[in-house]
């Protein structure tokens, strides 16, 4: 089923990942900011923020190697083709027979591993500093994130992430049942971890003792920094869709019908806006954890994972 | 109908085992009062479920009750305690936060093993819940036996209280009335008994952690 049309619905559909993914982050930073009584900067400024950065000159440190120029188009890269394989609009997508939950969570993590390679590369004490931590929380919460989808996947009978969100269109009354809750759960801590966001990272510093993404990328400037940037904002749209798409799939369009297509648009705004909400709320009344009890925070998000499994494997 | 019954009986069983979860993972025993308090409001509001998918009016005044004794009597009470006692935080469990978290997991596993028998002779439309249930009774054996202070010890008894009601509402629809009302009056005296052995050992040690009561011995 290689039709110009869903070829040109999937390439529309990552552009429009690669559009959005600037105002999501920065319709969170406004939210929390006007929660916490400030003005906050308007909703289009990380579009300005790349804007800025791709018009600038790079200084790179004379001790980079080649990972270090290479890491940036890789982390770009790798997160455009998961946002390829993450059902945003249209749920059978031509690339559906490689959109697989483990081809997802590995081109995530190729990503990460990537960032940490690059925290490493330059020598600096911040970027070893980061990439050790940002190593310890993955190494965490990808197993995490394997089994939330995989009691989706144990419900549906197939790993394939646009058959899991067909199956639960299909069936309307699995989307309560206890293992999608307690899997949503896990895929939703698993998300502030993997995207830096607060009980696990705090975005908004560049404090020394506690940041973890800032830290890696400490090194980079100009346009690298902008795609390392925009990529890590892409991967908060991806997981937000991952969540948003996958445990609540309604909206999402079954055919390229146009109102269909302009239906899943609308719903996906208003999931975004509502798991958005979600974050900011949250990250205005936690406060960062303690690196050492990051694992634990992980180790909650794993139960719930392991449970999930579990209650789908005896409900299947 | 039956399918939504199962669902609620499933959803409230989950939210339960999670109530209990969170005493694992918070230090804070003000968070594990919290903890207990939405725990029993849970199992009030699938007592009336249960009562109102099975026709069985008498589970309404069982909630009711439950609601009254567990979500707000006992929690007030242990609010009182917890606020004459100044160190409310379980700084160093026996078995520590991330393990504690991961033998849970395995606990709902060997629930899940064991309650089979159980599941496949049961034809309640509650049955799915079981397992969950049995799962919280082995969480709370486990918050007894790896948690220091004595107040969390007693907050996992009253947690294994919530799961043997919840075993029984989920696969008989309850006990008589009468029996219930003799339980409640066994937890509130148990309960009871428990805060004045609590004032004891703060009277005697200054402090509720049980590790000091090895001192008795000398």
């Amino acid at each position: 089923m290689f039709d110009v049309a869903g070829i040109a619905v999937e390439i529309g559909q990552a552009l429009l990942s690669l559009a959005l993914a600037p105002a999501l982050v920065g319709f969170i930073r406004w939210l929390k900011a006007r929660m916490q009584n400030r003005r906050g900067a308007p909703i289009w400024q990380p579009y300005a923020e790349l804007r800025k950065l791709f018009r600038k000159d790079m200084v790179v440190s004379r001790q980079a190697s080649w990972v270090f120029h290479l890491a940036p188009f890789v982390i770009f890269g790798s997160t455009i083709v998961v946002s390829l394989l993450v059902p945003v609009l249209v749920t059978p997508l031509p690339f559906n027979a490689v959109a697989d939950l483990f081809a997802v969570v590995y081109l995530l993590l190729l990503g990460t591993a990537f960032l940490a390679l690059a925290g490493l590369d330059t020598g600096s004490a911040f970027g070893g500093m980061g990439s050790s931590r940002e190593m310890t929380i993955a190494a965490i919460s990808e197993p995490a994130i394997a089994l939330a989808i995989l009691s989706l996947a144990l419900a549906a009978g197939s790993t394939n992430l646009g058959e899991i969100a067909a199956r639960t269109i299909a069936r309307p009354s699995s989307a309560l049942s206890p293992g999608h809750v307690m899997a949503f759960v896990a895929l939703f801590i698993v998300m502030l971890a993997e995207t830096g966001r607060l009980p696990v990272d705090n975005p908004a510093t560049h404090l020394e003792l506690t940041m973890i993404h800032e830290a890696m990328i400490l090194e980079y400037s100009g346009p690298y920094l902008a795609l390392v940037e925009w990529a890590s904002w892409l991967k908060l749209f991806v997981f937000a869709m991952l969540a948003g798409n996958l445990f609540v799939p309604w909206g999402l369009a079954t055919s390229l019908a146009p109102a269909a297509l302009a239906v899943a648009f609308a719903t996906t705004l208003v999931k975004l806006v509502v798991i958005a909400a979600g974050v900011a709320v949250l990250e205005t009344r936690v406060a960062k954890l303690r690196l050492f009890r990051v694992p634990e925070l992980l180790a909650v998000s794993f139960v719930l994972g392991l449970l999930a499994v579990a209650s789908s494997f005896s409900l299947r | 109908m039956q399918g939504v019954f199962s669902q609620v009986a499933v959803m409230g069983s989950s939210g339960m085992l999670l109530c209990a979860m969170i005493v694992l993972w918070r230090r804070g025993v003000a968070a594990y009062i919290s903890a207990f308090m939405w725990q029993s409001v849970v199992l009030g509001a699938l007592t009336a479920a249960v009562g109102y998918f099975g026709n069985d009016p008498q589970l309404y005044v069982v909630a009711v009750l439950l609601f009254g004794i567990k979500a707000v009597a006992i929690p007030k009470l242990l609010r009182r305690v917890s606020q004459r006692f100044t160190a409310g935080r379980e700084s160093a469990p026996y078995v520590n936060t991330a393990t504690s978290l991961v033998v849970s997991g395995l606990l709902v596993l060997l629930a899940y093993a064991a309650a089979r028998p159980l599941e496949a002779v049961a034809d309640a439309p509650t049955r799915a819940g079981m397992p969950l249930a049995m799962g919280l009774l082995f969480i709370s054996l486990f918050i007894i036996i790896s948690r220091k202070l004595a107040i969390t010890q007693v907050i996992g008894f009253l947690m294994l209280e919530n799961a043997i009601a919840l075993l029984a509402v989920l696969a008989t629809y309850g006990v008589p009335l009468i029996v219930e009302l003799g339980v409640f009056l066994d937890a509130l005296m148990g309960f009871l008994v428990m805060q004045i052995f609590l004032y004891d050992i703060h009277g005697t040690f200054s402090t509720t952690d049980v590790d000091v009561l090895e001192r008795l011995k000398h």
